[in-house]
């Protein structure tokens, strides 16, 4: 018997392999054929998409986003009327759902932390308090949550009979109110936001620079002291420049207070009741999955750091500080950071409890024009905002050298 | 080698996934495009037609796009609906899905397939009604969906209005408030996707209102914000906002403002591209209007030529009102009424006493027909092409 | 013998009354510190004040009419209505399914022989029995539905001795009889057309809890195998392969499942022919199977991350070929170390599917709201959202106490 090998002509070969048996070839064939069949899938569907158009006069394009979208917006972080454009409709509503992804992520990862430690207290009423807590919140649905904290929410004295603390704290079944900032003018205001802004560059740089010195000369330089020090003076400088510029200083103080027939709250910062029992549902929802987390990741790190850290003098804070707590998060940032992402994600369900998030903007926006843009859109924004997520996660990752 | 047979057990495993998927979906395929000879499936309507109608039918179907056959296929007709909002569409205690808007499609299924409980509730949100009915999925939407010029130009086809409605606020009457004029700097709870909001929205505007306005994406969220006081208004159509009334706890304590700030004609769409279809479904409505007219009720429908012209036209008992062109059987307004009753019968049963409870005398939804005499304004607004 | 060589134990003193028994515990527990102290008083007077007000309301004012009269309308949803399923009974039919899921957990009682398995078992069978003495808007309930809830406790009994004095007693076969339940389920509900007694119903029927459940274990079953081919295929050197997986995943876990499901009713009807058949069951359990999958991806990526490298080179030396490497070493290791994110994955995937409502389906969630859209119902909106809190978190808690206890099984974290 001969060796077939030997006897096929040389095309059928390549590197003296027959190409059926050529573990090189077979795999790009396989990935060829498979991108021509999800290319093929693809084109299916669009052609498919592009005859409904054609034959059922489906509207279809880019053109409305120049149009005035003429439909209210619930509550907007960003100012907005109603003669406004349907893309800049569209930035309101994905601000709307940015601010809340934010706050939500700040409020859940402290109560997270928060919840996480109880759970690992010595206290036993403590600790089941905090089980009990965990394994109630993150085994319901967010949808039945938010209906309940919303019903919970009505459930509070309506504006005219509200509860007014210290006369700047208003509290209500439309939302809470409380003094803020009120910009005197845009140009100061928006001329010391941006020094505040190089204030903390140069605050952050000098903190760095001084971390080295200390490194280098091995005597205590105050890096951080002195670092907020540099921040807040030259915050504070350019405050009272601005103020002798413009004659008035740049942002006041500015108080609630009831106005008109209707008793509404005007003045100061207001979060409406949408946006609260959104935050209320996201916050403690997907605090019960950080506190998991955290949970998990204390208990990674093993009690000989801990003992190993106090042996070398360390006080239980810096044990905390600089043994436990960076190694725990090493653990903790992936899945929290997977938490963040599911937080914003799960905003888009603010439509049910009065919140005008993206998604249900543009549902809403569907009404008015062509749904297949708009969602093509609404795609884009949501992958978008995730591809922020896990870039942090990224560079997080590649910074603390986590390997794999 | 090691990756490509990696690879491959992937792939496998996916196409043999989606195989499994796929068996997993039972639906029947429901032919659009029927062979003629299929029209001729022996259903009960069918049967009593005779055959050169139906070839005949099939014969218009080159302008149409054939609904009524891929129907007819199916044995079923799928009306896009709701089930949330009570007298026009709601669940009752035993689950079954009922109301105005699930009564017209249970006609129109009795008028083409003979049996008004051939049909399918495919149940969608305000915002999705667009969507649906320009996917063509469904062979009418029946959803209180409000007649606007740019929704029948890209929607689908406005068959009939069978409800005439207006958007109204309601207040608490401590309010003090007696005009939706004085409502300004309040804010109004409204539900999202509507032209509801869209009317509000134009009606702040003109009066330089400065609303607050508050969405939510269901109705009972609207109640109960309201109800809690956390806005100051609620601005639905009219009848929506009598009917949910009746479940605020002291409904003595709240008040509808006169005023009606929008037209809301209310009634079914078809898709776009059937011109049979959408005959059809006008001539079933119209059947339910003259019906009423006539004084034909479902317990008094004549089955032999009673020699009132009208009502023997209408019943197909002697002469036609056009049910061959259409493909209707001879005798389709009988089953029609037999099974759900004449205009007034669906009224009163979803929207009238034994409803909701919305008052139908001399308001805008009485027959046309009833007036006392042929130009006095009493008579309604409820109005048909007649049936000859 | 031994103990009398021992010293005399009448000179051992007994441990200080504060180290043992209740105060002993007491002290170490909630008193061992000024701060704890603090914090025991503190956090107890919460408990007190939850505890109170939540019974006090849950006894008291709560009125839960509205629960009762959705009744049996939360388990099947409008499946047995005059629409759905005209002139006759459907009931029986998911209770059909219902008894080879108890038949199936007496089966899995029996291979395992008792622990958590003995204790699941009884319950459900217990429970599913109990509901036929509920008179929760059962009327349209004959007493042939009756006999057959009752038949859930034989039903358990019989999968047990299957189990026990057959050759039946092996996990495959409980496999195999738990994708047959699956699939005889859906053939069931779905009626087979010209068989009397089985006459279709429409999916757009299918309600209440059974949906969930249904969505639930399709979505489960299915995402698991395609997330671990998205996993190898997001870790494989074919630059295709990858970018494809990678796509994949990222843009099914970007969007928010409400979107995907809002565009699977009116994006997806539009990418096929006319009359290709669609129905949106099917659209909406690909769009959460598929979601979930992409997020199962992460998961076992995530474990075989994790995975020392070593392992797979051991395999490699031992002469394995690559796809026996991976299917039998990086697989089951990996899979073993992240079963918690596996579960905790279901778990996320059974409350998703309370988001039908989006796509028009009734499920128990809906047909909630539903009812409480009533006028005669406006003010009972939080007795049954605290209602449908509880059914969940049964399930949920349930599968999460289950995992656990496959975790010490394997002996997960112990290593």
């Amino acid at each position: 018997m001969q060796n077939p090998e030997t006897t096929l002509p040389s095309i059928l070969t390549y590197q003296g392999i027959p190409v059926w048996r050529h573990a090189q070839i077979i795999q790009w064939v396989a990935q060829i054929a498979s991108a021509i069949l999800v290319v093929a899938l693809v084109m299916w569907f669009f052609g498919n998409m592009a005859f409904a158009i054609e034959d059922r006069e489906i509207p279809f394009g880019f053109s409305f986003l120049g149009r005035e979208y003429q439909t209210p917006i619930g509550e907007h972080v960003l100012p907005y009327k109603s003669s406004d454009s349907f893309l800049y409709a569209l930035v309101v509503a994905a601000t709307n759902t940015l601010v809340v992804a934010v706050i939500g992520v700040i409020l859940a990862t402290l109560l997270g932390i928060f919840i996480g430690v109880c759970r690992l207290s010595t206290n036993w009423i403590v600790s089941k308090l905090a089980t009990v807590y965990i394994e109630f919140f993150r085994n319901v649905p967010l949808l039945i949550q938010l209906f309940f904290w919303f019903y919970i929410i009505l459930a509070l004295p309506r504006v005219r009979e509200g509860y007014v603390i210290l006369d700047g704290l208003y509290v209500n079944n439309a939302g809470i109110s409380f003094p803020g900032p009120s910009a005197s003018g845009t140009m100061p205001a928006l001329v010391w936001l941006a020094l505040v802004v190089a204030a903390v560059v140069v605050g952050v740089f000098l903190h760095h620079r001084l971390v080295r010195r200390e490194e280098e000369i091995g005597r205590p330089s105050y890096p951080f002291v002195l670092g907020c020090v540099a921040t807040v003076g030259i915050a504070a400088i350019a405050w009272l420049v601005l103020s002798g510029i413009f004659g008035d200083a740049p942002f006041s103080i500015s108080m609630p207070a009831p106005e008109g027939r209707f008793g509404r709250i005007d003045g100061g910062v207001t979060v409406r009741a949408g946006m609260l029992v959104l935050l209320v549902g996201l916050v403690i929802y997907t605090s019960s999955f950080i506190a998991e987390i955290v949970r998990a990741g204390i208990q990674s790190v093993g009690r000989g750091q801990t003992e190993a850290a106090r042996a070398l003098g360390l006080s239980p804070m810096n044990t905390l500080r600089q043994g436990t707590f960076p190694q725990a998060l090493r653990v903790i940032i992936p899945p929290w950071i997977s938490q963040c992402l599911n937080l914003t994600k799960n905003s888009s369900l603010g439509g049910v409890v009065g919140y005008t998030d993206l998604t249900n903007v543009a549902i809403t926006m569907t009404q008015t024009a062509p749904a297949i843009n708009i969602f093509l859109m609404l795609m884009a924004a949501y992958l978008a905002m995730s591809l922020t997520w896990s870039l942090i996660g990224n560079l997080y990752n590649r910074r603390i050298g986590f390997t794999g | 080698m090691k990756r490509t047979i990696k690879y491959l057990a992937g792939a496998a495993l996916i196409v043999a996934l989606v195989a499994a998927m796929a068996c997993g979906q039972e639906e029947p395929p429901a032919p659009a495009a029927v062979e003629p000879t299929a029209a001729v499936t022996p259903t009960d309507v069918m049967e009593a037609t005779a055959a050169p109608t139906a070839t005949e039918a099939t014969s218009m179907d080159t302008q149409g796009g054939g609904r009524l056959d891929a129907v007819r296929a199916r044995d079923k007709v799928i009306c896009a609906s709701r089930n949330d909002v009570p007298g026009y569409g709601y669940v009752d205690d035993s689950g079954n899905n009922v109301g105005f808007d699930i009564d017209l499609c249970r006609a129109l299924a009795a008028a083409v397939l003979g049996d008004p409980n051939k049909i399918e509730i495919r149940l969608i949100t305000a915002a999705e009604r667009g969507p649906t009915i320009q996917s063509g999925e469904v062979d009418m939407l029946v959803r209180t969906v409000t007649w606007t010029t740019s929704r029948d130009a890209q929607w689908g086809n406005y068959a009939q209005t069978m409800f005439y409605d207006g958007q109204g606020f309601m207040v608490r009457k401590d309010l003090g408030v007696s005009s939706a004029l004085d409502l300004g700097g309040s804010s109004v709870c409204v539900t999202l996707g509507t032209t509801t909001e869209l009317n509000l929205q134009d009606f702040s505007n003109q009066n330089g209102l400065n609303l607050e306005v508050l969405t939510f994406e269901d109705t009972p969220a609207v109640v109960a914000a309201y109800e809690s006081g956390q806005c100051d208004a609620f601005t639905n159509d009219r009848s929506q906002l009598a009917a949910l009334g009746t479940g605020l706890q002291n409904r003595a304590d709240h008040v509808i403002l006169p005023e009606t700030i929008s037209e809301e004609p209310l009634g079914p769409v078809v898709p776009h591209g059937d011109d049979q279809w959408f005959d059809i479904v006008k001539t079933v409505m119209g059947i339910l209007i003259y019906a009423e007219a006539y004084g034909v009720n479902s317990g008094n429908v004549p089955s032999a030529a009673t020699g009132d012209t009208k009502v023997d036209r209408l019943m197909g008992l002697e002469g036609a009102f056009g049910q061959e062109t259409l493909g209707l059987s001879e005798t389709a307004a009988q089953d029609v009424i037999r099974a759900v009753g004449n205009y007034g019968e669906i009224y009163s049963r979803n929207l009238g006493p034994d409803g909701i409870d919305l008052p139908r005398e001399n308001g805008r939804n009485a027959l046309w027909a009833n007036a006392p005499c042929q130009d006095c304004p009493k008579g309604g607004q409820i109005y048909a092409a007649p049936l000859r | 013998m031994a103990a009398e060589t021992q010293t005399p134990t009448a000179n051992v003193l007994p441990p200080p009354r504060t180290e043992v028994g209740v105060i002993g515990w007491m002290h170490a527990n909630l008193f061992s510190s000024r701060l704890n102290s603090a914090l025991t008083v503190v956090s107890g007077a919460l408990l007190l004040l939850i505890l109170w007000y939540g019974s006090r309301w849950i006894f008291g004012t709560a009125d839960w009419t509205v629960v009762k009269t959705v009744g049996g309308l939360f388990l099947i949803g409008s499946y047995n209505t005059e629409l759905a399923c005209p002139g006759q009974n459907c009931f029986w039919r998911p209770q059909g399914s219902l008894l080879m899921v108890t038949a199936l957990l007496g089966m899995i009682w029996g291979i395992m022989g008792g622990g958590v398995a003995r204790r699941i078992a009884i319950l459900t069978a217990v429970v599913a029995a109990l509901f036929a003495f509920l008179p929760y808007s059962l009327e349209r309930m004959g007493w042939d539905v009756r006999i057959l809830l009752l038949a859930n406790v034989p039903a358990t009994a019989i999968g047990w001795a299957l189990a026990r004095y057959t050759p039946l007693g092996q996990a495959k076969w409980a496999v195999v009889w738990g994708v047959a339940a699956f699939l005889i389920t859906l053939v069931l509900l779905r009626g087979v057309p010209n068989v009397p007694g089985l006459q279709p119903v429409s999916v757009v029927y299918w309600g209440g809890l059974t949906l969930n459940l249904l969505l639930a274990v399709g979505g489960i079953s299915l995402s698991l195998p395609i997330g671990i081919a998205l996993a190898l295929g997001r870790r494989s050197n074919l630059p295709v392969v990858k970018l494809l997986c990678v796509a994949f995943i990222e843009i099914f876990r970007g969007v928010p499942l409400i979107t995907l499901l809002f565009m699977s009713q009116t994006l997806v009807p539009l990418a096929f022919p006319e009359d290709f058949p669609q129905n949106s069951l099917f659209r909406a359990a690909v769009v959460i199977t598929m979601f979930s999958s992409a997020y199962m991806a992460e998961n076992i990526r995530g474990g075989l991350q994790a995975l020392h490298p070593g392992q797979a080179e051991a395999a490699r030396a031992l002469g394995l070929p690559g796809w026996q490497t991976t299917m039998l070493i990086s697989l089951p290791q990996a899979i073993r170390n992240v079963i918690p994110a596996i579960v905790g994955q279901f778990i996320a995937l059974f409350k998703d599917t309370s988001l039908v409502y989006i796509i028009g389906m009734v499920d128990i969630v809906e047909m909630g709201r539903v009812f409480i859209s009533r006028p005669e119902y406006l003010g009972s909106a939080r007795e049954m959202f605290v209602f449908l809190a509880i059914v969940f978190w049964v399930f949920t808690y349930g599968m999460s106490y289950i995992s656990r206890r496959i975790e010490n099984h394997l002996g997960v974290g112990q290593r």
